[in-house]
Parts: C-alpha cells; sequence; structure tokens
C-alpha cells in the first residue's frame, strides 16, 4: 500500500552517463537544459549530479540525473533516479557497461553520443531489458566538448548552458522523447544551430520486441548490517580490489606486439594501476582493472603496445 | 525586489555573504560546504564582492582568522563540514566568550570513521553548547534569508555572539531550489553596519582574551548566559522586520505544518522534514490526522514555545539525524531536549524518538509512514513499549 501511497505516475526521469571531469559539464548540461526548459513549460523540475560518484577522477563513469513532472516532486532527496524513462550515453564505451539501463522504464529510450549507427550500439548492449528505442547522434562533429570545472559542486555554471556538445546531445533526446518542445530547448541553450543539427540528424531506431528486465535484487540494510565487518575495517588488497574496480573507466585499451616487445618492463614500472604482469608468455595486462589511462603505450621504449577504442572489442 | 533564480543551498549562502557585505572570509575545502568558498572566490574575482578572502591552512586557522578580524571591526564568514567542524573546536568557545559575532556555514557531514561525505547533524550538534545561535535552514530560500537573519541578531548590540547556519549536506548544500534573491537596498534596510563592542585598534592597545583569576569565572559566564537570554527578543523582532522588508515571515522557532486539528507529529530540523511533511500530506488525505512541526532555531533551544505548543498533542516523534551514543532518551539530543521541555506537561504527551539518515542517507517516505504509523499506536493506546528507535533496522 505504501507504494501507491507515494507514486508520482506524471514523474519523468534522464538518467546521463558520462567521463568524469572532462565530461561532468556536458552530462550536467543536457540535464540542465532540459529541465530548464521544462520550467518554461510550467513544469517541476530537478536536474542534479550524483553526489557518490567519483566526479575527481579522469574518465571514472559518472551521472547526471533529471526529473521533470506535472506535480510538484516529493521524491527529490532521492540520490538517484530509479526508473529512468530516457538514459543518455555522453560517451560510446559506456555501453558496455552492464548498469546503464538499470531500472529503464518499459520502453525506455536510450541515447548515445556516437558515428555509430543504433544497429552497431545495440550489439554491444550487456541488456536490453525494457529498451524500447535506441538513438545515436554524432555530437562530437556537431559542437565542441565543454571542459572546465566552473559549476561543480553545487556552485554557480559562470559558462552558460548548452554551448558543448550537450546541445545536439539533448537536442536527440527531445526528437526520441518530445519530453519538452524544441523552441524551450532552443530558447535555453548557447547554441541552438548545433541543438537543431542534433535533432534533425540523430537516427531513431524502434525496436520491434521489448524484452522484458530481469528484476534486480536490492540488498536491504539488513543484508548490509549482516556483510558490515567489524569496525568497517577491511582486509588490504593484496593483488586485486574488489572494491575499486577501475576496468570500465577506459575508452581505449593496450593491445600488446609480442613480436616488438624486448620485455624491458617499462611499462610494467609507469603503469599506475599495477595491471601488468611479467609471464612466460611476455607481458600481460590485466583489463579488469587497466582504465585505459595510455601510460603503457606513451613509454615504451620500443613502441610495442597501440591504444585501440574499446569498441573494436565486442567483449 | 530581486530575481528568483533555480540555485543550491551552496550559492544561496555565498548570496547572503555578498548581500551582507561582508568584510573578511576564511576558507578551508571539505565536501559538501565547498561550493560556498568557490562561490565567493568568483565573486570576488568578478568584482561582484570587495572582500579579503583569506585561505587558512586547516579549519583551527579558519576559525582563529575570523576570531581576529571579528575583533578588528570586520564582518566575517567562514564555514566548514563533518570533521573539519570538528578540528576547529578549540577556537569555538573563545569566539562567543569575546562577545565577536562571527558567522560559520556548515554544510553537514557524517563524523568519520570512516570517511563518508554523507549528511548528519551530528557535526554541528557537537558544538550545541559553545555560546553561538545556531539553526537549520531546510531550502536554499531559507539559507540565504537565515544568514542574513542571523547576522543581524548576532550582531544586536544585546546579543553580540556568533551564528552558525546549518544546512543539510547534499540535500540542501547541493540540490537547487527557487530563491528570490534579494535586493542591496532592502538588505541594507535590514542590516545595519557592524559595530564592534571592542575594536582593536594600534592607538589604544587592549588584550584580547586575557587569563582571569577562578573568581571571574562566573560573573563573566554568566555575562555570555544573559546575552543568551536576551536572543529570542531580538530573534523575533528580526523575524517580523525580515517579513516586513522581504515579504516572507518565518515563524522564528517552530515551523508548523498541518497541526490545526493533529494529533501525532513529526518534531524535527532540516531537510528532512520536507519529505516528513510530503508523507503528512499524503496520509491526511486518507483522513489521517497527523502533521509536522520543525524546529528552527536549536540554540538557544525553545523550551518555552515547545511546552506551550505543543502539549496539544498526543504524541510526539522526535527525529534525529545524529548520532549521540548514550544519550538520555536513547535517540539523539533533540529527542532528550524535547522530553525535558514536555517533562511539565507530564504524562498527557507521549514521546517516541526516531534515529534515521545516518551516513547520508534519505529518511525515505516509508520510513516516515511507518514513524507516523506508530505514533497513531502509541496515542491509541496510550502505551509506550519502546522509547527510542534506529532506523531502519529498529522500525
Ligand atoms: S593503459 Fe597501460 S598504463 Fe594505463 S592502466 Fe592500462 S595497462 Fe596500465
Ligand atoms: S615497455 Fe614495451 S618493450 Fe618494455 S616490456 Fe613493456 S611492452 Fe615490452
Amino acid at each position: 500500500m505504501s507504494e501507491n501511497l507515494f507514486a508520482e505516475p506524471n514523474l519523468k526521469q534522464i538518467t546521463v552517463w558520462a567521463r568524469g571531469v572532462l565530461q561532468n559539464k556536458d552530462a550536467r548540461d543536457v540535464v540542465v537544459a532540459l529541465t530548464e526548459a521544462a520550467a518554461q513549460e510550467n513544469k517541476h523540475v530537478q536536474a542534479w549530479e550524483n553526489y557518490v560518484d567519483l566526479p575527481d577522477r579522469i574518465y571514472v563513469p559518472v551521472r547526471a540525473y533529471a526529473k521533470i513532472s506535472s506535480d510538484p516532486i516529493d521524491s527529490r532527496y532521492v540520490y538517484e533516479n530509479d526508473a529512468p524513462d530516457i538514459v543518455v550515453l555522453v560517451e560510446e564505451t559506456l555501453v558496455k557497461n552492464d548498469k546503464i539501463l538499470k531500472g529503464l522504464k518499459e520502453g525506455g529510450i536510450l541515447v548515445v553520443n556516437t558515428r555509430r549507427s543504433p544497429e552497431e550500439i545495440l550489439n554491444f548492449l550487456v541488456t536490453k531489458g525494457n529498451l524500447g528505442t535506441i538513438v545515436t547522434v554524432d555530437a562530437n562533429s556537431m559542437s565542441t566538448a565543454v571542459v572546465t570545472l566552473s559549476g561543480s559542486e553545487g556552485a554557480t555554471d559562470a559558462t552558460g548552458i548548452g554551448g558543448g556538445i550537450s546541445a545536439p546531445i539533448a537536442g536527440a533526446v527531445v526528437k526520441a522523447s518530445g519530453i519538452v518542445k524544441l523552441e524551450n530547448l532552443e530558447s535555453v541553450v548557447k547554441n541552438p544551430a548545433a541543438m537543431k543539427r542534433g535533432y534533425n540528424e540523430c537516427r531513431v531506431m524502434k525496436l520491434d520486441k521489448i524484452e522484458p528486465a530481469q528484476p534486480v535484487k536490492e540488498e536491504t540494510a539488513w543484508d548490509l548490517l549482516k556483510r558490515m565487518p567489524f569496525a568497517g575495517t577491511v582486509d588490504s588488497p593484496v593483488s586485486e580490489n574488489p572494491g575499486m574496480v577501475t576496468g570500465n573507466w577506459k575508452t581505449r585499451r593496450p593491445v600488446i606486439d609480442k613480436e616488438q616487445c624486448t620485455e624491458c618492463s617499462t611499462c610494467w614500472i609507469f603503469c599506475p594501476d599495477a595491471c601488468i604482469t611479467r609471464t612466460d608468455n611476455g607481458m600481460e595486462f590485466n583489463l579488469k582493472y587497466c582504465k585505459g589511462c595510455a601510460l603503457c603505450e606513451a613509454t615504451c621504449p620500443s613502441g610495442a603496445i597501440t591504444m585501440v577504442p574499446e569498441l573494436d572489442f565486442k567483449e | 525586489m530581486g530575481k528568483v533564480r533555480r540555485i543550491s543551498g551552496c550559492v544561496a549562502a555565498a548570496e547572503a555573504v555578498r548581500l551582507a557585505d561582508v568584510d573578511v572570509i576564511s576558507s578551508y575545502p571539505i565536501r559538501p560546504y565547498t561550493g560556498i568558498m568557490s562561490e565567493l572566490a568568483r565573486m570576488i574575482a568578478d568584482g561582484r564582492l570587495d572582500a579579503e578572502l583569506v585561505y587558512a591552512e586547516g579549519e583551527h586557522a579558519q576559525l582563529s582568522i575570523v576570531y581576529g578580524a571579528s575583533a578588528a571591526g570586520a564582518r566575517t564568514f567562514t564555514g566548514s563540514s563533518g570533521v573539519g567542524v570538528t578540528f576547529a573546536f578549540e577556537v569555538y568557545s573563545p569566539i562567543s566568550g569575546e562577545r565577536l559575532p562571527v558567522q560559520m556555514a556548515i554544510g553537514d557531514r557524517t563524523l568519520d570513521p570512516p570517511g563518508d561525505f554523507g549528511s548528519e547533524h551530528t557535526d554541528a550538534e557537537c558544538c550545541r553548547d559553545q555560546g553561538w545561535i545556531q539553526g537549520w535552514a531546510s531550502t536554499p530560500q531559507e539559507v540565504l534569508d537565515m544568514h542574513l537573519i542571523y547576522y543581524r541578531v548576532g550582531e544586536d548590540p544585546k546579543v553580540m555572539l556568533p551564528q552558525y547556519v546549518c544546512q543539510d549536506g547534499y540535500f540542501v548544500t547541493h540540490i537547487l531550489g527557487d530563491v528570490q534573491v534579494p535586493d542591496e537596498a532592502q538588505v541594507k534596510e535590514f542590516l545595519p553596519p557592524y559595530k564592534n563592542h571592542h575594536i582593536l585598534d594600534p592607538k589604544k592597545p587592549q588584550i584580547i582574551g586575557p587569563q582571569i583569576e577562578p573568581c571571574m569565572g562566573p560573573p563573566q559566564q554568566y555575562q555570555r548566559k544573559q546575552a543568551f537570554d536576551n536572543i529570542n527578543e531580538v530573534l523575533i523582532k528580526a523575524h517580523d522586520d525580515f517579513a516586513r522588508i522581504f515579504g516572507r515571515r518565518y515563524d522564528p522557532f517552530l515551523e508548523e505544518f498541518m497541526t490545526d486539528d493533529a494529533e501525532v507529529v513529526i518534531f524535527g530540523q532540516g531537510a528532512h522534514m520536507n519529505t516528513a511533511k510530503a508523507v503528512a500530506a499524503r496520509l491526511r488525505n486518507l483522513g489521517d490526522k497527523v502533521g509536522v512541526v520543525r524546529l528552527r532555531t536549536f540554540r538557544p533551544f525553545p523550551t518555552d514555545e515547545i511546552l506551550k505548543r505543543m502539549s496539544r498533542f498526543k504524541a510526539v516523534g522526535v527525529v534525529d539525524n545524529s548520532a549521540q551514543f548514550g544519550i538520555s532518551g536513547g535517540a539523539g539530543v533533540l529527542f532528550s531536549e524535547v522530553r525535558t521541555a514536555l517533562y511539565d506537561v507530564g504524562d498527557k504527551v507521549k514521546t517516541v524518538g526516531f534515529v534515521g539518515g545516518l551516513g547520508g542517507e534519505m529518511i525515505t517516505h516509508d520510513e516516515f509512514l511507518r514513524m507516523f504509523r506508530k505514533l497513531q499506536e502509541v496515542a491509541k493506546t496510550g502505551k509506550v513499549e519502546k522509547r527510542a528507535y534506529w532506523l531502519p533496522f529498529e522500525l
């Protein structure tokens, strides 16, 4: 009964995924532009950034959120969007992250900033649960990303809203969802031309069949109490830290040409995450933790390492 | 009339500091209050605020800097969160003992361990008895308004005491709300310039905080108590003037929501009370006689107001968003103090304590629903089976 009592049937949720530091601003701009446009339509709105993500780590997946409703938003202190209607990826390799569609409403929309086609992106999705529409937009060719710390940690953004790649991405969101009127979005973004290109040039693909989402079992406070170690103290990780898996930070991965490698171990010294080990089979990379910083490529004296885009690999 | 902007509690605090034309600011970064200082730094860089911003080497130094600056006649501002608040602890009593109306923003953060940046009132409540005026704002608008009101009250010649303006970390510091940012002229009318009682001046040297004999302890402390006793009168007058000039009226002590014919109420402070209100409103639709009372001034604690206004309810549930281990009553400091305030009405009003939202967790709608249901049960049976509940484990 309590669930019905607190239901917010007119609430729409948008979750935007991006890469830490470099894309915080554009991710925030997507939600701010859409909510400011919605506010002009007398909607109740909320735009905010995930407080628990680690926004000051370069390339770490980060999230910004929007809520738009015709009713007052009672759930404004809930940390995360639990049931997004629209999910946006500001960077294409995030498509490999198995959490992006978590909680997606039935028939939900996924918008990806990429040169690739919706069909290609669809292939990389770990789960397609509840997905109804997939949209791709090549925002990088329509505008330039804005990298700034202005507006972080709740401070005012002095650089203006929607000047970067957020504009075409927001345009694509509106094309696919109609969540706000195009002219209202146009009046709030700094780069309306790019916004309109996103709107006009994005590729929208409706899925023939909506796969049902697998139910996710959330841990209760009692489960957490059970697994809370004494005084919160944990064993120091010896080789791998299961609490800090950094593999999903990378957009490119190191590929070694073992013919060229002299096994000098320079890369082993420089890898900040100790992902490289010397084995009988030559140098091996632990991709579960490699965060794609490319220091190994830069320091290898033999040019044996090449950074290759993540989406060149299915896994 | 100023314009309405959608801003966070951090920005609202910075706007108030700008409008109060503060002279000296000391900063040291810690989440979640940091946004206030980055906002102020930019205001200074943009020429919107003429103030000295001193980057301290830690919170103890931060408080020491505004201590000296306030003594030299400057209107001052500082702030912190969590362990930053407690690291500065030594300096709080001297500032109020010297009767310097320093103002500090606290964006709540859990105390360690472990390192958690979620919000809890524990940090600010640690400092509750240091002779500072203290209250919690629950929205960015109230943050801005409370900063202005507290400067006025703290700098009143009858008071001359420092102030903590507290806001829940994340829930208020980081979540945007619509804020009417007033005009400078309105603020000038409301807030007279700061006049120090004993200004530091090389031409007339003074010793601030000299060593005294124990015999001077009672009179010195009694002076501070007398100043504290003057606060309520000044606070009421300031709220009246605030309503006249800015058109926003707040009850200085307790905000009541749907309490008119309420049988049971939730009592608490800060942003979580907004969730409590949303739950009360939904329960009202079902015909439940429930309401919410939100404490606005925590120090001085409004004992008489609580006694006068809350003895009409059958059951009061006090929500503490803090961990005070081993405290009387078994919940938190609010529960302990509300029980004391209601002691004089005897057994007529039942009280139950709830500890919730620790570590920065949201107190959910469902948790407030369970609290209301528990209070209704207590009101109906007239029996308090258990005095205090730690959520979510015990209720
Ligand atoms: S890119 Fe190379 S240096 Fe960087 S984390 Fe991966 S293996 Fe290590
Ligand atoms: S630095 Fe280059 S050559 Fe040296 S071990 Fe690493 S991959 Fe091989």
